[in-house]
């Protein structure tokens, strides 16, 4: 019984620390707190491990300098909007009071909901990739710029390439891949997941005896985390078929050409490329345009007259890909993002979020709800100041 | 009684005459006269204006004035007068060696003055090109060491000797622009310009050129062309523009002294720009003006004389200066407003392009936002506030003009204005709101300390006009900051990029939002109010400057390193208030007559 009526009293006391606007107040400081931290760390770390360590984690994590321990010392943005999130709506459900008088808050309070909803989703699902592509280039897929993959390419018919495709993610869990629909197995021998490769220097061990890696240093280097720059994967592969070794190849991205060798009559090349994601549509470079104004370096515009053919919905048209004018197609978005080797080439960053709408929503809610609000406020504030000065 | 309702009407008046004084053209120098030519349209950094806007921009640059006293010696008489930036930029292009005698260089670093040979105890830190022209190897092989350096790693010698030599190189440039300096005048050069010997001249007065003075003639797709291309063109047997020869009448009538030919001469010039691009000629005119009655200079002056009057009506006859304080006040307003007008028809663009005019639209937001709150509350607290934020801004937007066109052209990303319309201007206005709620939150705290007696009364009326000011700016920058998320939607890709700017107006909403929630939950009253409003001013001081300052993300566009100091002094200042806002009771000077609220302990935020 006694046990009964504390348990009660905690659980009230719970929500009402639930419902609490000191909650929200803690919650927002916590937020700034985050909001400030992540900023600064952006100049060490870049943004994308910046935003991964404060605000895309649920706690923070300080790696105790001389140890391997790391202590969750902060809560990170992850917690912190889900408890403002719940806050949000319990305080909504309970004390607030359902009147016309407070239509606008709750219209903030839905609003701000859909905006958390709107950053958890985009966390979770967004996918960027991106698209380069030369003039007169036909390309059907797009690239992840930051992960890598081996793809092991059956090239023995001219007219068909048969393409396995191991991500770099798998080699690093070491063991043996078999390739589907072939005899052949992969044996992961070495991975690294940064190094550079250089010309042998003295005291030079070599880590493959097929193809070019036997003459080439593999220098492990510490994994980057910066948005400029990427990490550049290596591997030392064994490929296994009957019971026969073909030796150990060195793969990278930094090799260039593919390796191949050749088991039973077919020919297998093997390469480190960036991943890649095929699409169920093709595009082609029409014209690359890059504009400055007169007399100056300064752009003005970047733009890609690209052809979009889809043969499977029947579709072919040309579509203009400029600033803040981008493609929206079959769930990805294209946007011109970069070009290169003297304004022929264009590449565009590839954008597939699901919840890319959420926002606009929210924020129209949100502006909406404030107007009224103030507006209500507003209102009554004149009238009894006009009141008084009748008075 | 008659005086109080005259006296606004008259100080108005004045107030607008002399910004109208501006209007009058300058007077001829050696007799020549020199508006005409100020007017002449040519293009530099991708934009059309008059000559005038090249010269003032360009000394402001070299020696950050727009004017400076000079003494020439003419037929053994020493003559002094003060030389403004048409009469230098004519000598810079025509008479190089007086130009190379003139005081334009601003040398403040003492490393560098030690190199030129010059100590900073001497009172001169202004230097003619002709004391600095021994040095320029070793100007030259100093900068280009630590040019290369990242501009956030570089010391205070490095960061001051490359801003020297990019001024000695914007300098030089200049004097190559129309002719050789030491070479042949332009008449001989367009003469000769077929000679062999020609052909190198040419190909650098084309390279150097900082600005192209010679507007297409004809076809309405063809460029503007420097000198050095149209003595090429005519080199190479195209027809010699005509353009030329005036522009070498002017350089010979300017040389010479000879007023008459100089007028004809410059006549000729913009009839031959009438013909070819009568909207640039127009522009050019309408720049001259602009440049002229330098509205946001005179904005400043008014200003600071409105801040003078209200605290002056405060001790004495309130009845006429308040009226006379907000008059001025309103006068203020209106050439502040016709600035940033003049701007948006000028650049055709919203305006707020980049932080300089960020700067000057933020003031702007202030002041009009006080114009308000004064009509409504009628204290003089709105006229004081409005004043000290508007003088405030435009001192700032003054600072930020250093990197020469504040109309400069928008990079790609930045060529919208539809978002530059939306989200640009509303999260100013936002950035406005919040400055504003911290100019009444320090009026409100330094009365405390100074009004002989407190009416409870104007004390409410301050709280009530700072907690309006809050949530009138958390609107704007909350629309603001979603604004510019769809922008970022719209050309990144991503909608929240968590970017330092980005990140920056979201502490200002938060911020904005706390104050709120924590008066809505009755965890803080007026002090707190108040003390967090002033706290405000620091989140939005950082957000606006702060952020460019780290040099990182895609708002990098209007990244600066000088002002560190100036933050970290004003952020300072505003914790100090803070303090003061926070001191107790007993240190008020009228504490006798604390409002209801006034007097209770504010509590603290969890």
């Amino acid at each position: 019984m006694r046990d009964n009526i504390t348990a009660s009293f905690a659980a009230r006391k719970l929500w009402e620390l639930v419902i609490s606007l000191k909650l929200t107040i803690v919650c927002l400081s916590l937020l700034m707190l985050l909001v400030v931290a992540c900023t600064l760390a952006q100049v060490q770390l870049g943004t994308m491990a910046a935003v991964n360590l404060y605000m895309r984690s649920f706690l923070v994590w300080w790696q105790v300098p001389g140890t391997g321990w790391s202590l969750a010392i902060f809560p990170g943005g992850a917690t912190v909007g889900l408890v403002l999130m719940v806050n949000l709506a319990a305080a909504q459900a309970h004390r607030l009071e359902r009147s016309w008088r407070k239509a606008g808050i709750w219209i903030v309070h839905a609003g701000l909901i859909l905006l958390f909803v709107g950053e958890f989703v985009t966390g979770v699902f967004q996918v960027e990739t991106q698209l380069a592509i030369e003039e007169g280039q036909t390309v059907n897929h797009v690239e992840h710029p930051r992960e890598q993959e081996l793809a092991v390419i059956d090239v023995t018919d001219p007219a068909w390439d048969v393409v396995h495709s191991i991500p770099e993610g798998l080699l690093a869990d070491g063991g043996v891949i078999q390739l589907p629909g072939t005899p052949v197995a992969l044996r992961v021998r070495r991975f690294w997941e940064n190094a550079q490769l250089s010309v042998p220097g003295p005291g030079f061990q070599p880590v493959a005896n097929m193809g070019v890696g036997g003459n080439v240093q593999v220098q492990p280097l510490r994994p980057v985390s910066s948005d400029d720059r990427t990490n550049q994967p290596a591997a030392v592969i064994e490929p296994v078929a009957a019971g026969l070794s073909y030796g150990f190849w060195l793969v990278s991205g930094q090799l260039g050409a593919p390796q191949q060798f050749i088991h039973e009559g077919r020919t297998y090349s093997m390469a480190m490329r960036p991943r890649r994601q095929y699409l169920p549509y093709s595009m082609t470079l029409k014209k690359f345009s890059h504009d400055v104004y007169e007399g100056t370096t300064i752009p003005k515009n970047f733009s890609s007259l690209v052809q979009l053919s889809n043969p499977g919905k029947g579709e072919a048209r040309e579509v203009l890909i400029y600033m803040n004018q981008p493609l929206r197609y079959g769930g990805k978005a294209f946007y011109q993002a970069s070009f290169g080797k003297n304004d022929t080439l264009s590449i565009l960053q590839v954008v597939e979020n699901p919840g890319w709408l959420l926002p606009y929503i929210s924020c129209s809610l949100v502006g909406l709800g404030l107007m009224v609000h103030f507006g209500i406020s507003l209102r009554r504030s004149l009238r009894r100041r006009a009141a008084a000065a009748e008075a | 009684m008659k005086l109080s309702k005259l006296g606004p009407w008259v100080v108005g008046a004045l107030a607008m005459a002399w910004v109208a004084s501006g209007l009058l053209p300058s007077r001829p120098v050696r007799g020549m006269d020199l508006d005409a030519f100020g007017r002449l349209p040519v293009l530099e950094g991708g934009r059309i204006k008059p000559i005038d806007s090249v010269a003032r921009n360009s000394l402001l640059m070299i020696r950050s004035q727009m004017s400076f006293r000079f003494e020439e010696e003419q037929g053994g008489q020493k003559r002094a007068h003060t030389v403004g930036a048409d009469e230098w930029i004519l000598d810079v292009l025509f008479r190089q060696e007086v130009a190379d005698a003139q005081p334009a260089f601003v040398i403040n670093d003492p490393d560098v003055l030690s190199l030129i040979g010059q100590k900073l105890s001497q009172s001169n830190r202004y230097f003619a090109f002709k004391e600095i022209r021994p040095f320029l190897g070793e100007i030259q092989g100093q900068a280009a060491a630590a040019e290369p350096i990242d501009t956030k790693q570089r010391n205070r010698f490095q960061g001051a000797i490359v801003n020297l030599y990019q001024r000695i190189d914007l300098y030089l440039r200049l004097q190559n622009t129309v002719q050789v300096p030491g070479g042949r005048p332009l008449a001989e050069e367009l003469a000769t310009a077929s000679e062999p010997s020609a052909r190198e001249r040419q190909s650098l007065l084309a390279s150097a050129a900082f600005f192209r003075p010679l507007p297409p003639q004809g076809d309405l797709q063809a460029n503007w062309r420097s000198v050095g291309e149209a003595l090429g063109d005519a080199a190479g047997g195209g027809p010699s523009d005509p353009g030329l020869t005036s522009l070498a009448r002017v350089g010979a009538a300017w040389r010479s002294g000879d007023a008459a030919g100089f007028r004809l001469a410059v006549t000729e010039l913009r009839a031959l720009g009438v013909a070819a691009r009568p909207e640039a000629v127009a522009h050019g005119d309408h720049e001259v003006v602009f440049n002229r009655v330098d509205p946001f200079y005179s904005g400043m002056v008014i200003y600071v004389a409105t801040l003078l009057l209200v605290f002056a009506s405060w001790l004495w006859r309130p009845g006429l200066l308040q009226g006379s304080a907000f008059a001025l006040l309103v006068a203020g307003t209106v050439v502040h407003t016709g600035g940033l007008v003049s701007r948006v028809i000028l650049q055709g663009r919203p305006p707020v392009t980049n932080l300089y005019s960020s700067a000057v639209f933020v003031g702007w937001g202030a002041v009009v936002l006080g114009l308000i709150l004064e009509r409504i509350y009628r204290k003089g607290f709105g006229t004081a506030v409005a004043a000290s934020a508007g003088f405030a801004s435009l001192i700032v937007a003054h600072h930020l003009t250093g990197d020469g066109d504040t109309m400069e052209m928008m990079r790609a990303v930045l060529d919208s204005n539809f978002w530059l319309a939306t989200h640009v201007t509303t999260i100013t206005i936002g950035y406005s709101g919040t400055f504003l709620a911290g100019a009444i939150a320090i009026a409100w705290a330094l009365r405390k300390h100074l009004a002989p007696s407190l009416l409870p009364e104007t004390d409410k009326t301050l709280v009530s006009m700072a907690y309006g000011v809050i949530c009138f700016a958390l609107f704007f920058s909350f629309i603001g900051t979603v604004l510019g998320g769809i922008w970022a939607d719209q050309s990144w890709g991503r909608f929240w990029g968590w970017d330092p700017k980005e990140n920056g107006a979201l502490l200002i909403v938060l911020w904005n939002a706390i104050i709120l929630h924590a008066r809505w939950g009755g965890y803080i009253r007026d002090r707190g109010i108040m003390t967090m409003a002033i706290f405000g001013n620091v989140i939005t001081a950082l957000s606006w400057f702060g952020v460019n300052m780290l040099g990182v993300g895609l708002h990098s566009y209007g990244f600066m390193d000088k002002a560190f100091w100036s933050l970290s002094a004003f952020c300072g200042s505003q914790l100090l208030l803070m303090a003061v806002a926070l001191a107790p009771r007993r240190f008020w000077r009228g504490a006798g007559g604390g409002g209801a609220g006034a007097g209770k302990k504010a509590a603290g935020v969890a």
